[in-house]
């Protein structure tokens, strides 16, 4: 028998080696992408851009509430486009801008984070970016020829539905390619129980939003089919999606901010998160706590017994146990560390003040008796300017932290830090801003403002427009505070000079690769034997020296 | 003194398994599953609160004249029952590598599919109600028509990973794609049982 050992030599001349294609570039390259970092950093730029015209939404709703009277008059006239910019200010905040953003730093942290090469499913990730894209177009050019919620070409508010719908299915596919992400692709060695608090809570806000993102494609299929073959109003739109809008369903916003503080706060004290399994814990009882819309009131009417919303009642007071919870955990871990006052801690800090704030007026609406303080013809400070407030303080809170988020992720995000002292500046402004943009609804409310949409207002009118320039005033140190950010981001992008691979000394592995990290992410990783892989390297290699 | 022969255990020298894939495709697929679950489930509960104030009001569920027929529904039921029989035997058969009766199985479930397409298109020709005609009416169409787009969804599923079974992607060890398939199939199916006894048996 004849055994070849060697491969035979084939004696065609094997042909030339084709040059290899080049590498897209340019906007080819932006377009072809699946890179999670791209990915994630275009949901950011689009969102940020998006964020100048609801701010601009968002004043001149508030300027417009300097003159109640003539509000009412605008409201109540045929041509009321003041209810239209409500709606987009709500909408956008919170579909264009803020789960946005939120999904655009998991898109690029969480992979990192978990020490993946790359996302669960790139293809999908990219799609939904493209998607969210073309569906806010679709949604601002609905707007723009008289579409939306209260519009009144039949056009325009089919292209508003349809262009939303797109838009909510986009952010259900790009949280399914996170979730997936941190279920599957996690390094070796990090259990679901050392996942990094941020990526836990990105799983928990994914789960929460995989849960109710469908019901509310389900009511904008309802609407679009409605309203196309049965002529029903454009107003029933707002009616049929505002409870994403409104407590407890809007705490769901806040759980990316429970991980932002979780994973700064380590950091910046220089010491372990204490008791992280109890934190994890706690995260995910928010979680299970928010999910989807059942809990609120509007489901059950007002004629319905007290009985009927009491699951409401319940969800207000006890979401304030595990968030309580966490705040105490981060006092001991702060008092355990060395604290750095940097200014992600500064966001963290607002980010919390702001969230505890919006969860306890939450909580004092849903008490009974607190609605005989109500003045005017409001029954109950359910659906005043109180909720609204409500809302305000959680949604902003979001907002903050994620600025934060950025701030304290840019090496990781753009290749280079923002500037320390500017960022200060624009922390300290976001939280006087809120504290004054708020706060005066929650007073309104118990004078008897109305809340998204203030109806007419028969006593204290002076005072409820009193406060609302104060409120104004607060936009106005929002503005200043999200333009200065935006600033410190192109100065940054524009700058040369880079931060080095680990400039606080993080705990989890993104910051075990380079600023901005290369494709595939990781040279290599190290040992993971806890939640903090990075700090655990640094400990190890300081007691053997 | 002579030793005896030590007998050589063939695994010492043998390498070490692969690591385990991670099930990306399945774990994305339950995800998906659960959202398109709940899109039905939110359509449905819109439907049957459509019907009981119209009950209340002592008002039928449909315009006049128009009976909604449960044997097209109940074939429908039976059609799917048996789908679920088909792709759990062509999970079976690829994990067992056992090409010829796993393309049967998913050849028959493309089938059953496609007939359950047809028995719900039947049931809209016995219903001769328009879109417009009802509240109900239009719930009705969208929460069907939801569901059929569901199973659509899973039948390219499942003719996509057929076609990667067909390439020689999915063998007995790594049978990942398909068990995504069959999942999301699964979930179309349980969707149905709650359509069928919420919308055609309870009326």
């Amino acid at each position: 028998m004849t055994v070849t050992e060697d491969a035979p030599v084939s004696e065609l001349v094997a042909p030339a080696p084709s040059t290899p294609a080049s590498s897209p570039s340019g906007l080819v390259a932006v377009l072809s992408s699946g890179d999670h970092k791209l990915v994630g950093r275009l949901w950011i730029v689009a969102a940020l851009a998006q964020l100048l015209l609801v701010l601009g939404a968002s004043l001149y709703v508030a300027a417009m509430r300097l003159d109640l009277a003539g509000l009412t008059k605008l409201t109540d006239s045929p041509s009321d486009w003041f209810s239209q910019i409500v709606t987009y200010r709500a909408i956008g905040g919170t579909f264009l801008v803020l789960l946005p953003i939120t999904i655009g730093l998991a898109t690029v942290i969480v992979p990192l984070q978990v020490g993946a090469s790359t996302i669960a499913f790139p293809r999908a990730a990219a799609a939904a970016v493209w998607g969210y894209l073309v569906g806010s177009g679709l949604v601002i050019g609905a707007y723009s020829i008289d579409g939306g919620p209260f519009g009144t070409s039949l056009d325009g508010v089919r292209l508003f539905v349809a262009g939303l719908g797109l838009v909510v299915v986009s952010e259900l596919l790009a949280w399914i390619c996170i979730m997936t992400t941190v279920v599957t692709l996690r390094a070796p060695g990090m259990t679901l129980a050392r996942t990094p608090l941020f990526s836990w809570s990105v799983l928990i806000a994914g789960a929460v939003w995989l849960l109710t993102l469908p019901v509310l494609v389900a009511m904008l299929v309802i609407t679009y089919v409605f309203v196309r073959y049965l002529g029903e109003d454009s107003a029933s739109i707002y009616a049929r999606i505002s409870w994403v809008f409104g407590p407890p369903a809007v705490y769901a916003f806040a759980l990316p901010v429970l991980g932002f503080i979780a994973t700064v706060v380590p950091v910046l004290s220089a010491t372990r998160h204490h008791l992280h399994r109890f934190a994890r814990t706690a995260i995910a009882a928010v979680g299970a706590l928010v999910i989807g819309g059942w809990a609120l009131p509007s489901f059950v009417g007002a004629s319905t017994p007290w009985l009927y919303q009491l699951p409401w009642v319940a969800v207000s007071f006890l979401i304030l146990i595990p968030v309580l919870a966490l705040v105490g955990l981060w006092a001991v871990t702060l008092r355990n560390g060395q604290v750095t006052l940097a200014s992600p801690l500064l966001f963290a800090a607002s980010a919390l003040l702001m969230l505890l704030v919006g969860l306890l007026a939450g909580a004092v609406q849903a008490i009974e008796p607190i609605k005989t303080l109500v003045d005017g013809p409001a029954t109950s400070l359910y659906g005043t300017s109180w909720t609204t407030a409500v809302a305000s303080y959680v949604l902003l809170s979001l907002a903050i932290a994620l600025l934060g988020g950025i701030t304290f992720w840019a090496p990781k995000l753009i290749g280079r830090g923002l500037r320390e002292g500017a960022a200060r500046g624009v922390a300290a402004l976001l939280l006087v801003g809120t504290v004054l943009w708020s706060f005066p609804d929650l007073v309104s409310g118990l004078l008897g403002q109305g809340g998204d949409i203030p109806g007419p207002v028969a006593e204290n009118v002076t005072a409820i427009e009193g406060l609302n320039a104060v409120s104004l005033a607060g936009g106005l140190f929002l503005a200043l505070g999200f333009l200065g950010f935006l600033g410190l981001v192109v100065q940054a992008i524009r700058g040369h000079e880079g931060v080095g691979d680990d400039p606080w000394s993080g705990h989890t592995l993104e910051w075990a690769t380079s600023s901005p990290p290369p494709a595939g992410n990781f040279p290599s990783l190290p040992e993971i034997t806890s939640e903090a892989p990075l700090y655990d390297a640094r400990h190890q290699e300081a007691s053997a020296q | 003194m002579s030793t005896a022969p030590v007998a050589q255990n063939p695994l010492i020298n043998a390498p070490s398994a692969p690591p385990r894939r991670p099930r990306v495709l399945f774990v994305g697929a339950a995800f998906g599953a659960a959202a398109s679950v709940l899109l039905v489930a939110a359509e449905l509960a819109v439907y049957l609160q459509v019907r009981g104030q119209l009950a209340s009001a002592g008002d039928a569920t449909f315009p006049e004249g128009v009976v909604l027929p449960l044997t097209p529904g109940s074939m429908g039921m039976v059609t799917l029952a048996m789908s679920a029989v088909t792709i759990s035997w062509a999970v079976y058969s690829l994990r067992n590598d056992d090409r010829p009766n796993a393309y049967v199985a998913l050849g028959l479930t493309l089938l059953l599919g496609v007939a359950f397409i047809n028995s719900t298109v039947y049931l809209y020709q016995q219903l001769a109600m328009g879109v417009t005609a009802s509240t109900a009416g239009t719930l009705l169409y969208i929460v069907t028509a939801t569901h059929l787009l569901m199973v659509v969804v899973g039948m390219l599923f499942i003719a996509v990973m057929g076609f990667q079974a067909l390439g020689g992607q999915l063998t007995g060890r790594d049978a990942e794609g398909m068990s995504a398939a069959a999942l999301y199939w699964f979930a179309i199916i349980a969707v149905y049982v709650v359509i069928w006894y919420g919308i055609y048996i309870t009326k």
